[in-house]
């Protein structure tokens, strides 16, 4: 199967593409140098080319999502379209079902998207609806932050059984990378306690926060991973944290990387960037937060950016989300997993006259602004918990134009002026900005960049095309039309497939599941694994036998290997 | 002035879903347009005209469509869905959902109607003579608001559930109600003529009177002692104490 | 000889894995750890040999072939208006999946086993959430044990053993013994008489004692009468004081809570207690579901349509609204116009009214065995037992998805299988 894509402005940032119109050869699936003059030709027509989207954090898939659904039908309802000849019904906005989920990334020219966590216990579920997510490419991050296992071996000081242990447990979770989120509070959320910092001891397994989040990325360089440990900082959603966040993510400095990248990222900094002490004096401190980051080079962040209107929150921080619900008298579910983490589901309301949330709303753009390098600020909005992922064509269009975002000032409360450096901020992203944070900026941090996110010859054949022509429009004034055309993609093709074409579905195969299967010592996984049976023997609720997630479930792999590496420590 | 009446022409044993059926799909229509709006039948798509006879006189807008419907529309559910004007007038029974989302206009039953009936209305009239069923002006599956506005007369009695979620607006039942009328009140008035049981759970504003007599109480309500509202003397209770509740609950 | 360890028991809700199987010669000879209910699920019992017919209701079944058979089903799925898709509890994921395409494919209403069971419950998560956790959460830390309206013993033998009273687990290293047990019932169950505390709610009164024991919690203790349910107040008072000692309190319910006055408002407002005695220590609640895997049909149906059952597809587009779109909703108006009942007994759980009105419409039922729903069907079409002939997923009550094992081959098809072969036979009729 070969195609042509002909006379496209192609924004290649990875391979210094600014633009310029370029031929994109691709066959069976690959981009090629070139190919016959048997190939199917598309002519781009001078429109916007770009690699297709990589998300590195959203929830699309597993017990949480599902439990949002079950609890939230009215948000189901509220997204709804039939069957087609091709396409299965679509349901719901900020929780939609497993068709959506597919079905929108690709209209939006989006063709790899990552589950930001799972726990073990719990993969099976979230590997039986990553099967039913239909076109892209995808995987997830497995939960070890406040796993029994991770932080005995934390407290024992044992970087060997601990490697062994996530190298196992990515195997049964089939896994891609390392996910902590509030490290240790999972198990202090089991009796409904949480940790407060880095340097809380979580009682019992005598360990802090700051000691599994280094030893994590120990582990995790050791191993050769492809990404690095994904951080969501303790204290999310606390005045004041933006401390807890810049104290983790000075804990990159005691870890070397093993690869070309970053060995520390924070997601979702909307968040973690709060200053102030109460809801009182709330604000903002994205302005710290980017500063870090504009001065060094091993951590990387994402947004986490929110968009106003209906959202639901749902995240393995539990204790967060409790409280979320208390304080919004919001429904609320729970999902405590044994001996491994926690989650929470709350649907929430953005509005703009709440100063809270235009206050959230600036600092995620903020981030984006005040980050130098695009690379280091991927552009999510934690779906669903900033807003829903159909929303990046807004964001994409806020960063690009400084006339969109003082429009949108002017409609939000005014403690922007005061609390936010937003309303002073007129840098405008540029589309080689944009693609590096919505394309090769997430494949560096995920370390896929060798065959995603990239139109140079090796990448797979993964490409959106969007119906404006970049050396005619002006970003800045035309953000409407940058919007519209970031929401429906003129043409998505995934792996040489053509599969969106003017916003609709036409194609519907089946993307390829991501995970990592990392080597270690035989003697260090036998060691680790008396740990682990004993564990299952006095602890589990389930057989050892039985909770490892079966080849059945991941019926389309794509297997990265790894091995054990000394690493560096500074 | 538009009348358009419309008559089932055969018996319908599935339900139809009839939301089509309003002054704004109706108004300055003429016979055959209104003849080829769709209607579903189960999982026929079907038309307005294959199920029932219509007849228009005059013509005009939404505003000035008088809706007549004769004969059993008991299996036609989601009739004025969605109206924002006009009149529709139905005499004999009717199905589900009926004058669901409006939010201006008025809708007259002489007969009973089924379950939802005034789903999260917004504005206007719904007027029935006989009785009403399940959820009367009550809302959609977790959403936190259902009735926002307009007004609800049921000359009859009703079933269980009646303006949960509600959040403004006015129902009164002059017959009985099942229990839990008033669930999760959030700003709506609701007037019982008859008995009911467990009035106001989770009532947070709002208010409730009951003019008969209350079977079992929620133990959530803080006496606050007597009032007189309309020259009638009541119980009054504020509640639900467990939400922090302000809703008011009138008790003869 | 093989035998078989870390099996999974294909019978309630909390779908033990520790079973150990022997078969010899195609046939299951030895079951350990297994309850009696399990055991007799997994060893069988005399089944459907092969496919039958009759047009008639009245006369007597027709032996045919899964041809004819499956074919006579897709004609009658394909000419209804209304057709109704109901069971799936006792089936695995990979059947139900098959199951909502065929019902989108034919406009049907798809619905399961909870509607007579734990469907309030998913009305009341609708409403309020759900606040739980891994049946190990409850194993390792649980101090205060609730059971609502729910008999463990009889119902979920195993329950107490390996999850919530006498297992012992991290936290809670002694067991019963760590462990304070409470049974509120309308009667004294056998689990009630194993507990510690008995509490003798008036039937039809759940409602208003949870009304009560959250006025207290939050401190509103002056509004409560004396009385509520037929339990004192001063009983009430110590109950609640007894739940906030816990340091992680659980709350198991059933159909005592689902299914009396009030039904899913019942449950909806236990998970409100719940979630207000999470203010003061940690609280979880759970539903003790009844099949092993309608847990499951709940979770696929929710990934698949954003629903979690009573999915009504007549327009193409899931509709949702359970007291229209459930199976008996539609039965009891005598709106079903043809049915198909799969690994479900309608014919014994519905109400009488239901049952009247299958009788006459045409009716395929899909189960390995004869039950009362095999008295009203049309189309009876014998499968391999689920879980014990034939491997696939199933969701524990608590949500955690395991892969139920193959113990002996099968000599009937699948349920899967099966089911394809209709859709096929619907496209072909449709002209596809």
């Amino acid at each position: 199967m070969e195609l042509l894509i002909k006379n496209g402005a192609v924004f290649d940032p990875k391979n210094g593409i600014k633009g310029d119109k370029t031929d994109i050869s691709i066959k069976d699936g690959k981009i090629v140098s070139n190919v016959s003059s048997k190939a199917t030709v598309i002519d781009a027509g001078g429109r916007l080319v770009m690699a297709g989207g990589v998300d590195a954090h959203s929830h699309i898939a597993g017990a949480k999502v599902n439990v949002g659904r079950m609890m939230r039908p009215e948000d189901t309802r509220s997204g709804i379209s039939p069957r087609t000849k091709i396409t299965r019904p679509c349901t719901g906005y900020t929780v939609p079902n497993v068709y959506a989920m597919g079905y929108r990334y690709a209209q939006m020219g989006y063709t790899t998207v990552f589950e930001a966590a799972q726990a073990i216990m719990k993969a099976r579920h979230t590997h039986e609806e990553l099967e039913e997510i239909p076109i892209i490419d995808k995987g997830a991050l497995t939960l070890f932050g406040s796993n029994w296992p991770t932080m005995d071996f934390v407290r024992e000081k044992n970087m060997d059984k601990l490697a062994a242990y996530v190298a196992w447990g990515l195997l049964a979770s089939r896994g891609f990378g390392v996910k902590c989120v509030n490290p240790g509070g999972g198990e202090m959320w089991g009796f409904g306690k949480n940790v407060t910092g880095i340097d809380d001891v979580v009682p019992v397994f005598d360990v802090t926060p700051k000691e599994i989040i280094v030893s994590l990325m120990k582990v995790n360089e050791m191993l050769g991973l492809p990404h690095s440990v994904h951080l969501h900082c303790n204290n999310l959603g606390n005045p004041g944290n933006y401390k807890t966040t810049l104290a983790s993510m000075e804990l990159a400095n005691q870890v070397k990387a093993s690869k070309d990248r970053q060995v520390m990222h924070v997601t979702h900094l909307l968040f973690n960037s709060w200053g102030g002490t109460n809801w009182g004096d709330f604000e903002s401190k994205a302005d710290e937060v980017a500063n870090y980051l504009n001065n060094h080079d091993n951590v990387t962040g994402d947004m986490g950016q929110m968009i106003f209107g209906s959202a639901t929150t749902m995240t393995a921080d539990g204790p967060k989300q409790y409280a979320n619900a208390k304080l919004l008298h919001a429904k609320w579910s729970n999902g405590d997993v044994e001996l491994e983490d926690a989650s929470g589901v709350v649907p929430i309301y953005y509005v703009k006259q709440i100063s809270v949330h235009a206050i959230m709303w600036a600092i995620g753009l903020e981030l984006a602004l005040l980050t130098k390098d695009p690379y280091k600020m991927l552009l999510t909005t934690d779906h669903p918990n900033g807003g829903p992922f159909v929303n990046y064509s807004e964001v994409i269009a806020l960063l690009m134009s400084n006339k969109k975002r003082q429009e949108e000032i002017k409609t939000v409360h005014e403690a922007v002026h005061a609390k936010n450096k937003l309303p002073g901020l007129d840098r405008e992203l540029d589309f080689s900005e944009i693609a590096i944070m919505t394309r090769a900026g997430t494949a560096k941090v995920l370390g896929l960049l060798d065959t995603k996110g990239h139109l140079g010859v090796g990448a797979d054949a993964d490409i959106s095309i969007y119906d404006i022509k970049p050396d005619q429009i002006d970003p800045s004034v035309e953000h409407a039309k940058i919007k519209s055309a970031f929401s429906n993609a003129a043409y998505t093709i995934k792996g040489g497939q053509v599969v969106v074409k003017d916003g609709q579905i036409t194609a519907t195969p089946l993307g390829r599941t991501y995970w990592v299967d990392a080597k270690v010592p035989e003697e260090h996984h036998t060691e680790m694994m008396k740990d682990i049976v004993k564990k299952f023997k006095n602890y589990y609720s389930i057989q050892l036998a039985n909770y490892m997630v079966q080849d059945e479930y991941v019926t389309h792999p794509q297997v990265i290997k790894t091995g054990a590496i000394p690493v560096e420590v500074n | 002035m538009q009348t358009v009446t419309i008559r089932p022409m055969k018996e319908i044993k599935i339900s139809v879903e009839g939301e089509n059926i309003s002054p704004d799909k109706f108004g300055g229509k003429t016979e055959k347009e209104i003849q080829s709006l769709v209607a579903w039948m189960g999982n026929q798509k079907t038309t307005i005209g294959d199920l029932f006879s219509v007849k228009v006189e005059g013509s005009g807008p939404a505003a000035d469509t008088k809706i007549v419907l004769e004969g059993d529309f008991s299996r036609v559910k989601r009739i004025g869905e969605g109206m924002t004007a006009g009149l529709i007038l139905i005499n004999g029974n009717v199905d589900m959902h009926l004058g669901a989302k409006m939010s201006g206009g008025k809708i007259s039953v002489k007969g009973n109607v089924d379950s939802w009936a005034g789903r999260e209305m917004k504005g206007g009239e719904l007027i029935i003579e006989g009785n009403a069923a399940y959820y009367l002006g009550a809302g959609y599956r977790g959403e936190s608001c259902g009735m926002r506005g307009g007004k609800i007369t049921v000359m009859g009695n009703a079933l269980d559930f009646v303006g949960e979620h509600m959040c403004g607006g006015e129902i009164i039942v002059n017959g009985n109600t099942g229990i839990l009328p008033g669930l999760s009140n959030n700003g709506g008035k609701i007037v019982i003529g008859g008995n009911t049981s467990r009035p106001g759970s989770e009532m947070s504003k709002g208010t409730i009177i009951v003019n008969g007599k209350v079977e079992e109480m929620i133990p959530v309500f803080k006496l606050e002692g007597d009032e007189a509202v309309d020259a009638v003397t009541y119980k009054k209770y504020t509640g639900d104490v467990v939400v922090g509740g302000k809703g008011i609950l009138y008790v003869k | 000889m093989t035998v078989i360890t870390d099996a999974l028991c294909p019978f309630c809700g909390c779908v033990c894995d520790d079973l150990t199987i022997v078969v010899e010669n195609n046939k299951i000879t030895d079951i350990k750890n297994a309850c009696k209910l399990g055991a007799a699920k997994i060893m069988g019992h005399h089944r459907i040999e092969a496919p039958m017919m009759r047009a008639d209701k009245k006369s007597d079944f027709k032996e045919v072939s899964y041809e004819e058979a499956i074919n006579e089903a897709a004609q009658i799925l394909f000419k209804s208006k209304r057709p109704l898709m109901f069971g799936w509890a006792s089936a695995l994921c990979e059947v139900h999946k098959k199951g909502i395409l065929l019902a989108e494919e034919v406009g049907a209403i798809i619905d399961n086993t909870a509607t007579v069971c734990h469907a309030p419950s998913t009305l009341a998560v609708h409403e309020k959430g759900l606040p739980t956790a891994t049946l190990g959460q409850i194993k390792n830390r649980s101090d205060v044990v609730v059971f609502w309206g729910s008999n463990p013993v009889h119902a979920h033998p195993r329950h107490m053993g390996r999850y919530s009273v006498f297992a012992k687990g991290f936290f809670q290293e002694k067991g019963r013994k760590g462990r304070k047990v409470i049974v509120v019932d309308v009667r004294k169950t056998e689990t009630a008489g194993m507990a510690d505390e008995f509490v003798q709610v008036q039937q039809g009164s759940d409602y208003l004692v949870i009304s009560a024991l959250r006025a207290i919690l939050s401190g509103h203790a002056d509004v409560v009468p004396e009385s509520v349910g037929g339990i004192s107040k001063e009983q009430l008072v110590k109950l609640v004081d007894t739940l906030k000692a816990a340091k992680f309190g659980s709350i198991f319910f059933g159909m005592g809570l689902t299914q009396s006055i009030s039904r899913y408002k019942n449950i909806d407002n236990a998970i409100s207690l719940i979630t207000e005695l999470n203010a003061f220590t940690k609280y979880v609640i759970s539903p003790m579901r009844g099949h092993y895997n309608v847990t499951g049909f709940g979770q696929v149906c929710s990934w698949e349509t954003g629903f979690a059952t009573a999915v009504d597809f007549a327009r193409g587009a899931p509709y949702y609204n359970p007291g229209e779109t459930a199976a008996n909703d539609v039965l009891l108006r005598k709106e079903t116009d043809a049915a198909m009942i799969i690994a479900g007994d309608a014919g014994a759980h519905f109400p009488a009214d239901s049952v009247r009105h299958l009788a006459r419409i045409p009716v395929v039922q899909i189960d390995p065995y004869w039950n009362a729903t095999t008295e009203v069907s049309n189309v009876v079409i014998p499968v391999a037992i689920c879980g014990v002939e034939v491997e696939g997923t199933a969701y524990r009550m608590d949500g955690v998805s395991l892969r139920m094992r193959k113990m002996i081959e099968p000599t009937l098809p699948t349920d899967v299988e099966v089911l394809e072969r209709i859709t096929e036979r619907v496209r072909e009729l449709r002209g596809e």
